[in-house]
């Protein structure tokens, strides 16, 4: 399981996350556990405004993570190649860069 | 004796003799390796040991064939009481659990056993191997991560999707539904179905009119029976004709 104990998500900066997966093809693995991971109570629990909304579909389309930021960005990851741990690590480096972001505007006031 | 021999043979500075004393030199055991001979050095070389390859330790690198192992009790306990769920019952619908807390799984279990569906937690690996010798081969990529089986006697699919809806954890994948494998999309159609009874009335409805509509045709008066055929007759020739001449 990735992520497990090492570093925990921070979804300070996220507004909401939209996962579309097919549970019928093979390569949703990966897209599946992101969504059992951002669901988690822990990860939950650093921003209670973040919606995580899951839609299940049946059209062989490739599953798509598409996360909105608080400032306006779209983050969209096609997780038919990506491993979970890719994605988790992708996902953090955006927050990491965001939440420098946000400290560099708090501090220039 | 040997180091008098060697200072009368070189008697200038820069001056190679025609003769060179072999045997002054190192002697048999030194420090560093004593140059040898070059037959010796050949045949050293020619008869050298080389060792047999040794094989990889036991655990470094993963088995290049899947060995299939005989199941433990607990699996094949595990894969008779699937054998039995499904047997037994007529829908099972395949769940995804992504954080509910224990409060929420006791609400929806409570809610869920009013209309007779039960809540049923199975081993992944356990269930994969069981569905890919049984008939429902299909449903197994749906079994990836925390999954839920909901189970009932009877397609009771109004009052899950209800309950369903309410939870925010809770996302339905597919169900198996009278030995047909349904998608999401696919429950939520079945659900808006009209029942079995209201189905075959609208069918048996549909015939019957069908059927009194010619019996009323043929007790009518046979001149207004034959006028009707009569016009029958001409409509579909007429209608041969312009298909004939489109056909051309």
């Amino acid at each position: 399981m990735a992520a497990s104990g090492k570093v925990t998500v921070v979804l300070k900066a996220v507004k909401n996350i939209t996962v579309q997966f097919c549970p019928f093809e093979s390569n949703v693995g990966s897209t599946r556990m992101f969504l059992s991971v951002m669901s988690s109570h822990k990860v939950r629990a650093t921003n209670l405004n973040c919606e995580v909304i899951s839609t299940v579909k049946h059209d062989r389309t490739e599953p798509v993570v598409e996360i909105t930021y608080l400032d306006g960005d779209k983050l969209m990851m096609k997780g038919a190649k990506l491993n979970c741990s890719e994605m988790l690590s992708s996902f953090q480096s955006m927050c990491a860069a965001k939440e420098l972001q946000a400290k560099l505007a708090a501090a220039k006031k | 004796m040997a180091a008098t021999l060697c200072r009368i043979l070189l008697p200038k500075q820069g001056w190679l003799p025609f003769t060179q004393c072999v045997r002054h030199g190192s002697k048999a055991v030194t420090r560093h390796k004593r140059p040898l001979h070059f037959l010796k050095q050949k045949l050293m070389s020619v008869t050298r040991y080389i060792p047999p390859p040794r094989p990889a330790p036991p655990g470094a690198y993963p088995r290049q064939t899947i060995r299939d192992q005989e199941d433990d009790p607990f699996t094949l306990l595990v894969k008779k009481n699937l054998k039995s769920v499904f047997q037994e019952s007529k829908m099972v619908a395949v769940v995804q659990n992504s954080g509910s807390t224990a409060d929420e799984m006791m609400l929806l279990k409570y809610k869920l056993h009013k209309h007779g569906i039960t809540v049923k937690f199975f081993p992944n690996q356990v269930v994969r191997s069981f569905l890919k010798d049984s008939t429902y081969s299909n449903m197994a990529p749906l079994f990836i991560g925390h999954t839920v089986l909901f189970i009932s006697k009877e397609p009771k699919v109004k009052e899950m999707l209800s309950s369903l809806r309410t939870s925010r954890h809770m996302l339905l994948l597919g169900a198996c539904i009278d030995n047909t494998l349904l998608s999401a999309q696919g429950v939520v159609s079945y659900s808006k179905l009209p029942s079995v009874a209201v189905v075959q009335g609208e069918l048996v409805s549909g015939l019957t009119l069908l059927i009194s509509q010619t019996a009323a045709m043929l007790q009518r008066h046979p001149a207004q029976l034959s006028a009707l055929l009569q016009q029958h007759v001409k409509q579909q020739s007429s209608e041969g004709a312009p298909k004939a001449q489109e056909a051309t």
